[in-house]
């Protein structure tokens, strides 16, 4: 079968980190530790893992950071390399699986935590929130936090995977492929706004407007009762579709916090050195982009006491002065797992497929590379938001 | 004896004419037949200005000699212009300065222990310490700063005083101490027809509650034009004002007018027709332009900013306010009023570097607006210089620039509601009361030095009788592009495409005037 | 074996760079408190020092207060006769009055007199105080008397037949009218026999009051008058002759605004006009005290 691989190469990393922000075409072009190849299948390994034919592999914001090497070295043991990228997954069985028949089209939750890894479940396991789970690097698996991390179960990145049946999800008949693939960021989505939970007519920034900004705008006007929802998106492809998703104010990076100021009544701040700052603000933030300035612009501008959420992998060097002096909550929201909701507790996964069918989510996808392709790919995935483009995804089954 | 203003028609022989664009001026050919707007030679200056100050405050029109208004345990406030006026800043000693120190010299001798000093500065910035020192001099600023003399702060509660409501509903809230004092002496410089009379008292001294009857779009669309009082509904609405709180409070009125030596030595041809230019003329003035587009940009501000002019006093006249004004009307159209026969198709200005609101600022594009499509198309009797549905072809470079301290609220006027509509009236409705309620700019224009969150609406509303009249027809040549569109214009890369454009509103043979300021003109068109 | 290094380093715990250690608390009461240090200024009285001031006043100093200002400087001739120690008395307004003394006097009173100046200020650091003492001899007194050993300083001084220039009222006025004189100086007068010379200055607050760096523009005029010499009489207690001199002073003060023989007649008719300024808001009296003072004319040896 046809993969891409992620394998090591120390210069490749070195490179990428200190040349991919200055010439972004070196990363996806021979800088990328990454390789087409052919290899085996991936067998199912053992009870309730089942082989899944990959439909659509998304690329995610968090696969680009691994490529070009932005990602911190914490997360370093937390792989096993080679393997296989891809955690988007929409796929269909290949083998019968506890309850699910061959052919049957699922999604993907990629944890990869006690259940698959064959052990008894921790604490964090046991109450439904897998992605807290403390053994993702024990079990009969290698180390892996989630699939596409992890040498052993392949990817979306690849035509072929295993999947644990802990984590699959089948998806209804009308949900397209070109959506069913967004149900894992929907989930990641709602996730991050249920851990905002912003108080009822709240104002509420998001940082950001990729494909996790934009779905953060759909999970916060579907699942609570946020006031203004004030995006700040870089182009214009995106601030549109903030605006179709429900934002109130969309504006540009420079004119941020004039108009965070202005619809908070804040007062505004400059201090002899760095970015002004509000004394009041919004009550949540959203950091939907995962850089220090993301996540500085985020801090600065949310009032006393109020919440910040990191919903994409953060980046380093954002000023922690205004946490202290302001008290502000900050707090991670890290993929998905067990929600409480109005109607029970249930996967995240479950409204995440409700908001999925619903949403208007047509040309969220806005292009499908085969694999063969994958430079191209990542170049369109890295300019995305300039190219107005919110998601770029492969299809493994065309060669 | 100088000579009046005069309308000169461009021919064969006529040079290249002096342009003001900015930090910067340009010589520009005009098409045969246009014509060209010059402003009355500057006037003889007052010789003995104590004396003629000491005659005015003992002779005063309507009132009392000064020193008889004055004993012992009385409570005594002067106020005066602040920075806006006069343009350029004037050589020191301020004419201010000059004034107040006589008054004060008579209430010294008069015994009075409670003197307040007032600086006018209305919505706009407060005064700094030294700009104060400069308009008042160092003696009066020894004697009373910081306790004594302030700025004025419209949005002090304490400081406020609500005197009640004219004939016509409109709120009169002023200064409380003012308000409270024996005697309220008001020290002027009368640069244009708009400035003074009972303007300066309850705008000078009042508040946004007070101002919004008459700053508004309405009043701006029936004021034909604002530099003319008695056919201006904004002055109307002062006057109405100003009488009323002539009857809660003796106010003594100082008013002075300046004369047409706006510029300096050094850009001495800057004050005279081009064709009079001597040879140390043209030198001075190929020299002038070639260091100032050789400069950096932040050196030519420098320059700009320290240009101080040499203004000389043409009248001092004090006593009952209307009384004074007359008097100081007929100075100021001595000095700047010209007659000029029937409106033309095209209006063509040079928009200079400075306006009321950038004195030691950055001239930001609504205030670029604000001194076009305000100031100088305004600078009319009668009827505008331009036929309605004309075109006016300003230069100006127009750049995207803020003063980030004075003018906070205009960055956000500029990037949220310009961006949203350019429509005065829509832009009163929607936001007016939420900038002016805003207590961030509120705690600046009380604390810092900026400008009141209402302040860039009252500029836009300054352009709105020319907007509606030209039907945003207005051209910007050399401006930017993006900031000019942003503000509902158009910009043009030259003068002749600019006239080419303007061709497509007017027709192919347009008549062209050029209104050659400043120095200032005001024109009276039959 | 601890390196070099790590014994500096050690020792350098117990050590603070540049100021006084701290006690461990149970120490505290133990010790003394620490001794009040003064500045050094002796450095500045050798010959060294002497020839480098002399330079300094003369060919620096002089020439910048006389190009910025128009002095004219009335009543040496009572210095002649009388021997040193002296000890002169002058009111203070301006930065200027130390300057304007020092250069009016004659070359030997000159080189001979040290001026008292405030040890909070001038003193407190090092390269204020060591330029104030090498140009203006200064040494260091505690404003708020009680200064033991400051005074020490000037005791020693005047022993040694230095002559000293004091301003009693202890600061710089703020709004150019005289205050109240201290006792200091009388006492000092008192306790070694010495006789006191009023210097009044007018017109000093007017060319650079409180606050200001440079003189004003524009060369204004600034009168220094030198009075007859004042002894203390036998068994006077300092606040009579303390009394005595601020008299003396308003006298010359008002001889030098008016004549000496006007200013004559109404200190006999105890009329002399109060030098502390009109009972007033006080805008006024700042307003009276920046007025420029009149120039006066030469005066006419037959009338016109």
């Amino acid at each position: 079968m046809q993969a891409l691989e992620l394998f090591r190469s120390t210069p490749r990393y070195v490179a990428a980190r200190t040349l991919g922000g200055r010439v972004p075409g070196l990363v996806a072009g021979p800088l990328a530790p990454l390789r087409l190849v052919n290899r085996e299948e991936p067998k199912p390994l053992g009870e309730g893992w089942a082989r899944v034919r990959t439909r659509l592999g998304g690329i995610c914001g968090s696969d680009l950071a691994t490529i070009s090497g932005k990602v911190s070295l914490y997360f370093s043991p937390l792989v096993s390399m080679p393997f296989v990228p891809g955690h988007e997954i929409v796929g269909e069985l290949l083998d019968d699986v506890d309850g699910l028949p061959q052919g049957t089209r699922v999604v993907l939750e990629p944890v990869l935590g006690c259940a698959p890894r064959g052990l008894e479940p921790c604490g964090a396991c046991a109450s439904g929130a897998t992605s807290r789970c403390d053994r993702i690097t024990g079990g009969h698996l290698s180390p892996g936090l989630q699939t596409g991390y992890c040498a052993d179960t392949g990817g979306g990145w690849g035509s072929v995977l295993v999947a644990h049946r802990s984590q699959l999800h089948a998806v209804p008949d009308r949900l397209t492929d070109e959506r069913a693939v967004l149900v894992e960021p929907l989930a990641c989505a709602i996730h991050a706004a249920l851990r905002a939970r912003p108080e009822p007519g709240d104002s509420v920034l998001v940082v950001g407007a990729g494909t996790l900004g934009l779905f953060a705008v759909l999970a916060l006007r579907a699942f609570t009762d946020a006031g203004r929802v004030l995006v700040v998106a870089k182009h214009p492809a995106q601030q549109e579709l903030a605006r179709r998703f429900g934002a109130s104010d969309v504006v540009g990076t420079g004119e941020a916090i004039s108009l965070l100021r202005r619809t908070t009544r804040a007062y505004r701040l400059a201090p002899e050195r760095g970015a002004p700052y509000l004394l009041g603000g919004v009550g949540v933030a959203l950091d939907c982009v995962g850089t220090g300035s993301s996540l500085a612009l985020a801090l600065r501008t949310t009032r006393a006491g109020g919440r910040v959420v990191l919903t994409g992998m953060p980046g380093p060097g954002a000023d922690l002065s205004p946490v202290w002096f302001r008290e502000l909550e900050v707090l991670g929201a890290y993929a998905a797992g067990t929600e409480d909701l109005p109607g029970g507790r249930a996967s995240t996964f479950d409204p995440a497929v409700g908001l999925a069918l619903d949403a208007p989510l047509d040309g969220v996808v806005g292009a499908v590379y085969r694999l063969s392709r994958w430079r191209e790919a990542l170049d369109h995935a890295l300019g995305a938001g300039r190219l107005g483009t919110v998601k770029v995804a492969f299809d493994p089954r065309v060669a | 004896m100088s000579r009046p203003g005069f309308v000169l028609e461009v021919d064969e022989r006529t040079p290249p004419l002096l342009v003001h664009e900015g930090e910067g001026f340009r010589l520009q050919r005009f098409p045969m037949g246009a014509r060209v707007v010059y402003p009355p030679d500057s006037l003889p200056a007052v010789r003995d200005l104590n004396a003629a100050i000491r005659h005015a405050l003992l002779n005063p029109h309507g009132s009392e000699p000064l020193p008889e208004l004055l004993r012992p345990g009385m409570r005594l406030t002067i106020a005066f212009d602040d920075i806006s006026l006069p343009l350029p800043p004037m050589q020191t000693p301020d004419i201010r300065g000059r004034i107040i120190e006589h008054v004060l010299e008579l209430a010294a001798r008069a015994g009075v222990d409670d003197v307040r000093l007032i600086v006018a500065n209305s919505l706009h910035r407060r005064m700094t310490p030294s700009e104060i020192k400069r308009a008042v001099g160092e003696r009066v600023f020894r004697s009373f700063w910081p306790d004594a003399l302030v700025n004025h702060d419209a949005e002090d509660p304490d400081g406020m005083t609500h005197i009640g409501a004219t004939e016509r509903g409109e709120d009169v809230e002023i200064n409380r101490r003012a308000a409270e004092s024996d005697l309220l002496v008001y020290v002027n410089i009368n640069l244009v027809p708009m400035d003074g009379g009972h303007k300066s008292v309850p705008i000078g001294l009042g508040s946004y509650r007070s101002l919004r009857h008459h700053h508004n779009v309405h009043t701006m669309l029936e004021s034909r034009s604002f530099m003319d009082p008695p056919r201006s509904a904004l002055h109307g609405s002062a006057a109405r004002m100003g009488r009323l709180l002539a009857d809660h409070l003796r106010i003594f009125t100082i008013e002075t007018t300046l004369n047409n030596d706006t510029f300096p030595k050094a850009f001495g041809f800057l004050n005279k027709r081009e064709w009079e230019w001597s040879l140390a003329d043209q030198a001075n003035m190929l020299a002038a332009k070639k260091a100032n587009e050789k400069a950096p940009a932040r050196i030519r501000r420098e320059v700009f900013r320290r240009i101080v002019s040499p203004y000389g006093v043409t009248g001092v006249n004090a006593g009952e306010t209307e009384a004074v004004h007359e008097r100081t009307l007929a100075n100021v159209h001595r000095q700047q009023l010209v007659e000029v026969d029937g409106q033309s198709d095209i209006l063509v200005l040079g928009l200079p570097y400075i306006c009321p609101y950038n004195v030691n600022s950055v001239m930001n594009p609504i205030l670029v607006q604000c001194l076009g499509l305000g100031y100088f198309f305004n600078m009319y009797l009668g009827q505008p210089l331009v036929r309605r549905g004309g075109v006016m072809i300003l230069h100006h470079p127009t750049p995207w620039e803020f003063h980030q301290v004075h003018h906070p609220s205009y960055v956000d006027f500029f990037d949220e509601v310009l961006a949203e509509t350019t429509d005065p009236t829509a832009i009163e409705a929607k936001f007016e009361q939420q900038y002016a309620q805003d207590p961030w700019y509120i705690h600046l224009y009380r604390n810092s030095y900026a400008y009141h969150g209402v302040h860039p609406f009252y500029m836009w509303y300054w352009g709105a009788h020319a907007m509606e009249y030209l039907d945003n027809n207005v051209l910007f040549v050399g401006g930017d592009r993006r900031a000019v569109r942003r503000m509902g214009f158009r910009a043009a890369s030259s003068f002749a495409d600019a006239l080419e454009m303007a061709r497509d509103v007017v027709g192919s043979s347009p008549r062209i005037t050029y209104l050659h300021s400043p120095p200032l003109a005001l024109t009276e068109v039959r | 074996m601890a390196s070099l290094l790590d014994d500096v380093r050690e020792v350098a715990r117990g050590w603070r760079w540049g100021r006084r250690g701290v006690l461990p608390r149970s120490a505290e009461l133990s010790s003394d408190p620490p001794p009040a240090k003064e500045f050094p200024t002796a450095w500045a009285r050798t010959p060294a020092g002497r020839g480098a001031r002399e330079a300094i006043q003369r060919f620096v100093l002089r020439p910048l207060v006389w190009s910025q200002t128009r002095p004219s400087v009335e009543g040496l001739d009572h210095l002649a006769g009388i021997r040193p120690p002296v000890m002169f008395v002058s009111n203070h307004a301006s930065h200027l009055d130390a300057p304007l003394v020092l250069c009016s006097l004659p070359k030997p009173w000159r080189r001979r007199t040290a001026t008292a100046a405030a040890a909070d200020y001038f003193f407190d650091v090092w390269w204020r105080g060591a330029s104030t003492a090498l140009v203006f001899n200064a040494i260091p007194i505690e404003r708020a008397g009680g200064g033991r050993r400051s005074t020490n300083t000037a005791q020693a001084l005047t022993a040694r037949g230095w002559n000293l220039l004091v301003f009693p009222e202890g600061t710089r006025s703020r709004d150019g009218w005289v205050g109240r004189f201290r006792h200091g100086a009388a006492r000092l007068c008192i306790e070694h026999g010495l006789p006191a010379i009023p210097v009044a200055i007018r017109g000093a607050y007017a060319a650079m009051p409180r606050g200001r760096s440079w003189p004003r523009p524009g060369r204004l005029p600034v009168s220094v008058r030198f009075g007859p010499p004042l002894a203390p009489r036998e068994g006077e207690d300092f606040g009579s002759f303390s009394r005595r001199l601020q008299v003396a002073h308003a006298r010359l003060w008002d001889e030098d605004r008016t004549t000496w023989w006007d200013s004559v007649r109404r200190e006999a008719e105890t009329s002399t006009p109060p030098i502390s300024g009109p009972e007033a808001a006080r805008w006024r009296r700042v307003w009276e005290a920046s007025r420029p003072i009149a120039r006066k004319e030469p005066s006419r040896v037959w009338p016109k």
